[in-house]
């Protein structure tokens, strides 16, 4: 099965065709999907700014990101499902879309950022816990994670008047 | 049959209109409806907006309104999050071993900061589409609950600052403590869902 042909059977799905003709669920599920990702990106702002060294500067690493990171993962999740719902809405408008790709790219390229982070700076935490200035690699980590970060909104953002 | 754009606002640019793109997703269904009919004087301060040059640069350049609307997004997870945070430390949720006060020093600035970035993106936004925001019930329905939002955030921090010990004593112990947060919580995440819904409660293009 090609991709064409699975996203066109998406949208011809009974949800699909509810959440594009209804005059309720699709801002219903935009809603959703705004103040969650809202508060993903404020909340990784957050744990950035603290890589950066800007803010929450007293408190160790370790601690902030325990404080706040369960809530992004939790409002994550719930942005992705209203994002899914969206998109099988009409798959193929969105798929052929350029801000939604890069959008899903931005996503991805954080994910990396974040895995690359875990996998080497964020070892030896322990060791620069409470460190300010912090480490060249939590810098660029957090920067990077920002800069990805900003670039979704402004996607997502862009998407609204670009998808018919 | 008014068209009515996906998420992005108002169709009235028809040329070069690539980021405008309006549609008829809702056309077959049977819209709640607001006339024009506003009065005299918030008409005339209508067209006063729209005649100026501002407004004028604002509406000629496609990428602008998406721009400043990405800004204030921006701006709006600030607010958010910060909220959030700040509700989460005062339900006992989260950052339990920083005191209320130095919750309140991290984040309140940054709610206060991001509000006046709100103010300045959101004021060019109206400029931009006077007819679209003022003439819009979810955007009143809005600015009536951002005056709440604000005047409960200054109180907040007023007494924070007077009464740290009490702030940090009492509040996870109060449950009227905890419904006021949580319901300032709730009215922020209102705020933000109003003005995700302006770009649905626009009918009349034509005369905007």
């Amino acid at each position: 099965m090609s991709i064409d042909a699975i996203l066109e059977a998406i949208y011809n799905w009974p949800i699909s065709a509810a959440i594009r003709t209804d005059y309720f669920w699709f801002p219903f599920l935009e809603s959703v999907h705004v103040v969650c990702i809202c508060l993903v990106v404020g909340s990784i702002f957050v744990v950035d700014l603290r890589l950066l060294g800007i803010t929450s500067n007293k408190k160790p690493v370790t601690e902030l990101a325990k404080e706040v990171l369960p809530w992004t993962w939790g409002t994550f999740v719930i942005a992705v499902i209203a994002g899914t719902l969206m998109f099988m809405s009409k798959t193929t408008n969105y798929y052929a879309d350029d801000f939604f790709r890069y959008k899903m790219v931005l996503i991805v390229l954080a994910g990396v950022n974040m895995a690359v982070f875990h996998l080497f700076t964020y070892r030896s935490v322990e060791k620069w816990d409470r460190d300010v200035p912090t480490l060249l690699g939590a810098k660029l980590a957090g920067g990077f994670s920002l800069l990805c970060w900003i670039g979704v909104v402004f996607c997502g953002r862009w998407i609204g008047f670009t998808v018919i | 049959m008014p068209v009515r754009s996906a998420s992005g606002g108002p169709k009235k640019r028809p040329k070069n209109a690539a980021c405008r793109q309006g549609t008829a997703r809702f056309d077959a269904y049977d819209l709640p409806r607001r006339t024009s009919d506003t009065g005299p004087v918030l008409n005339r301060f209508i067209s006063l907006l729209a005649g100026t040059d501002l407004s004028q640069a604002i509406q000629n350049y496609e990428w602008i309104i998406p721009t400043i609307q990405s800004i204030h997004i921006l701006a709006v997870s600030i607010v958010l999050s910060s909220v959030a945070m700040v509700v989460l430390r005062l339900m006992g949720k989260a950052g339990l071993r920083t005191s209320i006060a130095d919750t309140v020093k991290r984040y309140v600035p940054w709610i206060w900061g991001a509000i006046v970035v709100l103010a300045i993106t959101g004021t060019l936004l109206v400029i931009g589409e006077p007819k679209r925001e003022l003439t819009n019930a979810a955007f009143q329905l809005k600015m009536v609950m951002v005056l709440v939002g604000v005047a409960i955030i200054a109180a907040f921090q007023i007494s924070v600052g007077r009464h740290p010990e009490f702030w940090n004593k009492t509040p996870e112990h109060r449950a009227g403590l905890k419904l006021i947060a949580v319901g300032t919580l709730v009215l922020f995440i209102a705020i933000a869902v109003a003005g995700r819904w302006i770009a649905y409660m626009i009918v009349d293009y034509a005369a905007a």
